[in-house]
């Protein structure tokens, strides 16, 4: 039996160990990278081998350990190793581009303690560990998107991001006040037994708007989600990537957490925002994905989209969302990161934007491909994990019995489909303009981006023949 | 002094702080007004925390953690504020149009 703790006490460790390591070994040492990978390996191993049928509390019953956030948690574990594999690449001092970056050692170290805040979301059962677990997944986001000091989109994306988050923050924070007050008591036991004889305290019903208030911020729901795209396009692309996985996957726990939690007596109630915010920001990331031609700004439009899909299961039971978000998140994780790993492929040598992937599948096949198979993944397309990840998120409105409002969200995906069939158009289809430079591809990031089209192959043709996954994942 | 009286001069203070963030184009006074919010939410738990029958302890702590997160968050603001000054010499919100449509 293993210390359920333990992953948690070894990822904060293990962000302080890279940063003691960067201050010991030389500048353009390695070591700090291989310490973070394995010490990642390790850390998923161990999340493995915890048991996961039932609730462990600790620390004065604060912190809880459970079988959503332990999914969770490999989620988050998968998205930092895949970020920071593709961050290795920015930071090689070597070239002396404008698109390299200095001091990868506290960059991994940012994104750990990033993750760690996810961790600390997904274990809290007071509102006090909640924020803070929220915090410690926003803030090292805002460093990170700074990170490249020479680039002056890089400065202006973050100061925009930061202004924005902090404005998130405290409308959050704001309805975290109410939810006390309502309560006496910051504990969600509490908060459920108030919540069941009050339900129509306008109190409750303050917190509740100014929380999805703050947390739409965070998810890039309409109408808080201007942002995204001038922030997405603004940052180095492997805090891109980490950000359009990382804190999205961390703002969908936090909800699933508000809602299965201190809010379960009023979830009847507050489903039809849900539906509202969900469909609107399904009409709008899809809409202004379709104008798009530059390649991040596009990956930004899609991911809101792809926040209103995920925002979708919060209308089912707990037994029926945790299992499809935790599927969808993994299935979105593999398919983003395949799109920026071949981003940063492309604008190593070209701009990153529609005309540069122009007669990719004549220069090379193989990108070709994988593009076509993690759009194909994003859009719903079966037989790739996008699909039956999409499914169990729709298995959620039906079950609800939102009927109208299930073909209205199908009918978006067909939008969806139109412009993800746009990129590959421009791959696919256009011809190669012979002025631009060749492609430089590196031998690690051919195996990262096969890999994970293997997984989004795999991930979708396994339940089909095995529906085991599904058990499992619905015993909690 | 009622509870509803403290809830309605924190409520104030926020709103007071979403206009001067809507209003100002200076990105220190937009991170003043930022401040201006948070601390209307500290208010809001110190009062409740005041007038409550159950678990006061709870409220005056969450307000503590508050002022020390709040702290963090403006450092690196301040941080970022302080690079993207080293790049364009403004401090002007509407100078900030390089990423759009």
């Amino acid at each position: 039996m293993i210390y359920p703790f333990l992953p948690d006490l070894l990822l904060l460790a293990l962000a302080f160990l890279v940063l003691f390591l960067s201050l010991i070994t030389s500048k353009n040492s390695s070591l700090p990278r291989w310490a973070a990978s394995s010490g990642l390996i390790v850390i998923f191993t161990l999340l493995n081998l915890i048991p996961i049928n039932h609730q462990i509390p600790f620390l004065f019953s604060t912190w809880k350990i459970d079988a959503f956030g332990l999914f969770i948690r490999e989620f988050l574990i998968f998205a930092a190793f895949l970020g920071i594999s593709l961050s290795k690449n920015y930071f090689n001092s070597n070239h002396k581009t404008s698109k390299s970056m200095l001091q990868h050692p506290e960059f991994i170290a940012l994104i750990l303690f990033a993750t760690l805040g996810g961790f600390v979301v997904v274990s809290a059962s007071d509102l006090l560990t909640l924020f803070l677990g929220l915090e410690l997944a926003t803030i090292p986001l805002y460093a990170l998107s700074a990170w490249n000091k020479k680039d002056i989109l890089g400065s202006e994306a973050a100061t925009k991001f930061i202004l924005m988050g902090s404005v998130a923050t405290a409308f959050e924070l704001f309805g975290f006040s109410y939810l006390y007050g309502f309560s006496g008591s910051i504990f969600f036991t509490d908060i459920i037994a108030q919540s069941l004889s009050h339900t129509n305290s306008p109190l409750l019903w303050i917190a509740v708007l100014f929380l999805f208030a703050g947390i739409g911020f965070k998810l890039t729901l309409f109408p808080f989600h201007t942002w995204a795209p001038d922030v997405y396009e603004g940052s180095p692309t492997p805090v891109t990537a980490v950000l359009s996985v990382t804190s999205k996957g961390v703002a969908i726990a936090f909800m699933a957490i508000l809602i299965y939690g201190p809010l379960k007596q009023v979830h009847l109630q507050i489903m039809p925002i849900i539906a509202l915010l969900a469909g609107t920001t399904l009409v709008v990331g899809n809409l202004g994905a379709l104008k798009q031609h530059r390649l991040r700004r596009f990956m930004a439009y899609s991911s809101i989209a792809q926040a209103g899909y995920l925002l979708l299961a919060l209308l089912g039971p707990a037994s029926l969302a945790k299992p499809a978000i935790v599927y969808y998140l993994l299935v979105y994780t593999a398919a983003n990161f395949t799109v920026f790993f071949i981003i940063s492929v492309v604008e190593r040598t070209r701009s990153a934007s529609f005309n540069s992937l122009r007669g990719l599948s004549a220069e090379n096949p193989f990108l070709a491909i994988s593009l076509a198979i993690a759009l194909f993944s994003l859009a719903g397309i079966p037989p790739l994990a996008g699909f039956l990840g999409k499914f169990q998120l729709f298995l959620n409105v039906a079950h609800a019995k939102y009927y109208g409002f299930l073909v209205f969200a199908v009918l978006n995906n067909v939008i969806a489909l139109y412009y993800y069939i746009q990129v590959l158009k421009s791959a696919w289809v256009d011809p190669q303009d012979s002025k631009s430079p060749k492609l430089q591809i590196l031998k690690t990031e051919k195996a990262w981006i096969a890999l994970l089209s293997v997984f989004t192959l795999v991930a979708g043709l396994l339940p089909i023949i095995n529906d085991n996954i599904f058990k499992i994942l619905q015993s909690f | 002094m009622t509870l509803l009286n403290c809830l309605l001069l924190s409520f104030i203070l926020f709103g007071i702080g979403v206009f001067g963030l809507l209003r100002r184009r200076h990105i220190v006074a937009m991170l003043i007004s930022i401040e201006l919010m948070l601390n209307a939410a500290n208010m809001n738990f110190i009062s409740f925390a005041y007038f409550s029958k159950g678990d006061a302890s709870a409220g005056a702590i969450f307000s503590l953690f508050v002022i020390a997160i709040t702290a963090c968050e403006m450092a690196i603001a301040l941080a970022i504020v302080i690079a993207m000054y080293r790049r364009t010499h403004s401090l002007d919100i509407d100078s900030l149009r390089g990423l759009h449509e």
